[in-house]
């Protein structure tokens, strides 16, 4: 009973940190159709100014950490108009080197100026404890990942579904020309939608430090994890990426309480199964 | 005449290698393997059109096939270069099965699920495979039993080379087909071509699995010269490295596949040599460049040049 | 026939022309300097050239030409070939760095063949060194520092010890040597953990830890952000709260060690180098070092690259800067000599260098900083995983 308590327990966690780690992803893969394999380099460079201006700056955590989210959000949408809206229409292929291009020289550029160390945001001392749960202790900073998850889940839902702005987006992808017609302002749309990405990548990078330590080669690492958990979810479905990241994580600590011998074997087998079942994504039913 | 003459060009390349670069051999052997891992993998991408980032498992299991091979029952390296052939079809024919079920993206990130599973296997399995120190302590016999291989790597170039010009005639014998036209055909409208009949999935299971035997080829090629099998045979980078190289010399064209992967290789050698740090910049700055200005525009343009003034180019393309 | 003969020609020609005494003695290092392991071979530049500049920038009278190629990762097609390059083109005198066993295993035909000694600083696998008589290594084993530290678990009075180690193959080496070691000394291993190499989430084996009942948890770990993890979730999970002892060997290595903060305080490791060990020589070592590259932490990687320069000095000295294989490699062979790490010698057997390991403690050093504070000296120790 404690052993399947503790399987929820740090599975949740896990799953929730995957979560905010990917959903920016989802967001541009799946509502953009845009192959974003630079995800972590956004990532990164959220965790990277939040720790310069947290350690560094000597800036309030609270404060940092916003201030980090939005400063990733503004670099995503610089690259958009600069170059990135140029890529839209090319192949899947293309999108997949250009963007893997854009991360080796992030990476470079993370080496050159902060060098190979890894990076640490100093944790405020309301975060840095552990809360008794009952059962067991769960560090608070794991709390804190498991509220903002669910509190992105809850903003993006409102998002696309009540607001203007998710009506747009909405019909911007369905079909542009015919919402550019319309007097929508596509540009500004794919604009902000991948400024709103690049953001949640960030915001990933910062509360995901904790498990998955920020160094040049972060963006490199994780990127199959982080391709994983959009996958299995289906692009564009943030429930359904919720849905798969909390269902990898928990699989994925299963296998280390109760069969580590056997590695990363199980979560890609996992992987496999669940992409298999439902090619399109956890939450959609195969289409005929 | 006009057939072979890409294939005497290169021959007179690796003849002027040979002679005028003696102690770059290793390198250049190398890049032959990999080339032919690099062809392997355009069959997949470029005439199939299937974007996949575990092809490395190809390769890998054809230099553990061969290695063990070498190992426990016979060092004749024609039979390994065989084994590893086998190796990497079955693997294919047995992942291909269940992969091609699935297109675009759910498609590539089931490759590297077989990819990372290969790489898992292996390094459980390390009784047989030595795990993350690597496979060695296997002898690899004369080749044709008159030359066995030195410290300068001339004899590993020359039979590296060799195997690569058998592989691309093969590949391109194998493309040139109505089997490889009915492929390019898939690519380039799955629809339209199940509509005229034939079988899309069987059709590209068996381009799958002809290009698993030949990335096995390359990947016994690499056992037997280096007489070690890494665990980076099997993983994601290669895959990913290949992929590179493979859109840097054009897609959908195996000159183009070799051409790419020695301007790879020798860009890396050479910036390492220079500045390791920076390669990162290098690499990833000639992605972009490439993906941003249009091959229309710029290779396209180069190419038809280079078409206009050598008629054989004309017949390569 | 004739191209055999050809052959055959032209490596007498390449080796009667290198036999003639130099000016300039070339050293090839091979290590990574690209990639998520570069800091090993910035480490290795600076030790090496620390060594150099601190004998007055000559060795044995020798000017030292240092040619360094990248490893990147695990990847011994590479090595290999960057190995042949550097004995056929640059014809360098000797070799030496490499961080991945796989890449030591690649270069051993290469040295074999063309005599040329290889000084390993870092690759850890035992047999190594069996693979090529040309092979020397200046770096340590983890049956080397792990025997000592199940002797002194038990002398401790533990008697229920788990292990966790990182599933790859020096994981499982340390796992085996620990096990074995502690069986004959009479504890008892309750369980063993293998946590796969992409873990990035150590809870869960915190908790097993917990459950187990041990009373110490013997660990190894790859270094870098696993190491991180791993302390964290050890604090987080409360087993040092609950006494469960920490025993590892490089995890509070000087690289990472001021990023674990406060969390690091109180581990207990067995290892053969701390930048706190206090001697001249060690202090001789860091100023030379700094000189060289300030930025440069002292580790395991660069006191590796260090005695690796002692080692070919011994070799240049031997052979006159001289082309000798051979004369070079039975010249160091019982070599003495007082390293920064303490008093070692190479073991004429195995070619490994034998050396007191030490058992330390994480301490708040002057300013603030952590520091392995070696507490106990459990004498010279050859390599036990050769040697057993």
């Amino acid at each position: 009973m404690l052993l399947l308590a503790n399987i929820l327990i740090d599975g949740i966690a896990y799953g929730m940190v995957l979560f905010i780690i990917a959903v920016g992803l989802s967001v541009t893969l799946g509502l953009m159709r845009f192959v974003n394999l630079a995800h972590g380099a956004f990532a990164m460079t959220g965790g990277y100014i939040a720790a310069w201006l947290v350690r560094e700056q000597g800036l309030s955590f609270y404060l940092g950490v916003p201030l980090a989210v939005l400063a990733t959000g503004l670099l995503g949408a610089l690259l958009e108009v600069t170059v990135l809206r140029r890529l839209y229409r090319r192949t899947e292929l293309q999108q997949v080197l250009f963007t893997i291009g854009l991360t080796f020289l992030f990476v470079a550029t993370a080496n050159l100026l902060a060098g190979p160390e890894v990076q640490l945001i100093p944790l405020p001392p309301a975060l840095s404890h552990a809360v008794d749960l009952g059962v067991r202790t769960l560090p608070a900073q794991r709390l804190l990942v498991i509220a903002s998850g669910l509190l992105v889940v809850l903003a993006a839902y409102w998002v696309l579904n009540r607001s203007r702005f998710g009506i747009w987006l909405r019909a911007t992808v369905d079909n542009t020309a015919a919402a550019s017609a319309l007097g929508i302002p596509v540009q500004r749309v794919y604009v902000l939608t991948f400024a709103v990405g690049a953001a949640l990548a960030g915001l990933g990078g910062i509360l995901g430090a904790e498990l998955m330590p920020l160094e040049p080669y972060y963006p490199v690492k994780y990127l199959v994890l982080v391709l994983v958990v959009v996958a299995v979810g289906g692009m564009g479905s943030i429930a359904g990426s919720l849905a798969a990241a909390l269902t990898l994580g928990i699989i994925d600590t299963a296998s280390k309480y109760l069969a580590s011998d056997w590695g990363s074997l199980f979560f890609f087998l996992a992987m496999a199964i669940l992409l298999a079942w439902r090619p399109q994504g956890l939450l959609t039913a195969r289409k005929a | 005449m006009k057939r072979s003459l890409p294939y005497l060009l290169l021959v007179a390349l690796a003849a002027l290698i040979y002679f005028v670069f003696p102690d770059q051999l290793p390198l250049a052997a190398r890049i032959a393997t990999m080339a032919i891992f690099v062809m392997s993998l355009d069959l997949v991408v470029g005439y199939g059109g299937l974007a996949t980032l575990g092809h490395s498992a190809l390769f890998g299991i054809g230099a553990y096939a061969t290695g063990l091979l070498a190992m426990h029952v016979t060092g004749n390296p024609l039979i390994g270069l065989l084994a590893g052939a086998l190796a990497g079809a079955l693997l294919a024919l047995l992942s291909g099965l269940f992969l091609l079920r699935y297109e675009g993206l759910t498609f590539l990130m089931l490759t590297v699920a077989v990819g990372q599973i290969a790489q898992n296997g292996a390094s459980k399995l390390r009784d047989w495979t030595g795990g993350e120190d690597g496979l060695t302590g296997f002898e690899v016999q004369k080749i044709l039993g008159m030359w066995s291989f030195d410290l300068y790597g001339k004899v590993a170039f020359v039979y590296c080379f060799v195997v690569m010009l058998v592989c691309l005639w093969a590949m391109r014998r194998l493309m040139g087909s109505p089997f490889g036209l009915s492929v390019v055909g898939i690519h380039q409208n799955r629809l339209r071509a199940s509509a005229i009949g034939g079988s899309v999935r069987g059709q590209l299971l068996k381009l799958y699995t002809l290009a698993g035997a030949f990335a096995g080829i390359g990947g016994a090629l690499n056992a037997q010269v280096n007489q070690i099998v890494g665990l980076d045979t099997l993983g994601f980078e290669l895959s990913a490295d290949a992929l590179v190289m493979l859109v840097l010399g054009g897609a959908g064209n195996l000159f183009g596949a070799i051409g790419g992967t020695a301007a790879f290789m020798l860009i890396h050698h050479t910036a390492s040599a220079i500045n390791p740090y920076h390669w990162l910049f290098i690499i990833g700055g000639l992605l972009v460049f490439v993906v941003l200005v249009p091959r229309a525009r710029l290779f396209e343009a180069l190419r038809q040049r280079v078409m206009r003034a050598l008629p054989v180019a004309r017949e390569v393309a | 026939m004739r191209f055999q003969m050809k052959l055959v020609g032209t490596i007498a020609a390449a080796f009667a022309m290198g036999s003639v005494a130099a000016e300039t003695i070339k050293v090839g290092i091979i290590a990574p300097f690209s990639g998520p392991f570069a800091h090993y071979g910035a480490l290795f530049k600076a030790g090496a050239e620390g060594y150099v500049a601190n004998q007055g920038g000559k060795l044995a009278g020798k000017d030292i030409e240092f040619i360094y190629r990248d490893e990147g990762g695990p990847n011994p097609a590479n090595t290999r070939t960057l190995a042949q390059e550097l004995v056929i083109k640059d014809k360098v005198d000797y070799m030496g760095g490499v961080v991945f066993s796989p890449n030591a295993f690649a270069v051993a035909p290469v040295i074999q063949a063309s005599k040329t000694p290889f000084v390993v600083f870092n690759a850890a696998t035992s047999d190594i060194t069996t693979k090529s008589d040309y092979y020397v290594r200046t770096s340590y084993t983890l049956w080397q520092v792990t025997v000592p530290m199940a002797q002194h678990a038990a002398k401790k009075g533990i008697k229920k010890v788990i292990t966790a180690v990182t599933d790859y193959a020096p994981g499982v080496d340390a796992e085996n040597a620990f096990k074995a070691e502690f069986a004959k000394q009479g504890g008892e291993v309750v369980e063993s953990i293998r946590m796969p190499i992409r873990t990035t989430d150590f809870a869960p084996f915190a908790q097993r830890i917990k459950a187990s009942g041990a009373q110490a948890v013997y660990v190894f770990l790859p270094g870098g952000p696993p190491n991180l993890g791993f302390v964290k979730a050890y604090n987080e999970n409360g087993l040092k709260a609950a006494g469960i002892e920490f025993l590892g060997t490089a995890e509070t290595d000087e690289f990472d060690l001021q990023k674990f903060g406060d969390s690091a305080l109180g581990l207990t490791t067995a290892f053969h180098y701390s930048a706190a060990h206090d001697s001249p020589a060690n202090k001789v070592f860091a100023d030379a070092v700094a000189k060289v590259n300030k930025d440069a932490v002292l580790n395991y990687a660069t006191v590796g690259a260090w005695d690796g320069m002692a080692v070919i000095h011994k070799m240049i000295e031997a052979t006159g800067g001289q082309r000798d294989g051979d004369k070079a490699m039975a010249a160091i062979k019982g070599y003495q000599w007082e390293s920064p790490r303490g008093p070692v010698s190479i073991d004429p057997t195995t070619r490994h260098i034998t050396q007191n390991v030490y058992l330390r403690t994480v301490e708040k050093g002057a300013g603030g900083l952590m520091v392995n504070k070696e507490v106990q000296n459990f004498g010279p120790q050859v390599d036990h995983g050769l040697r057993k």
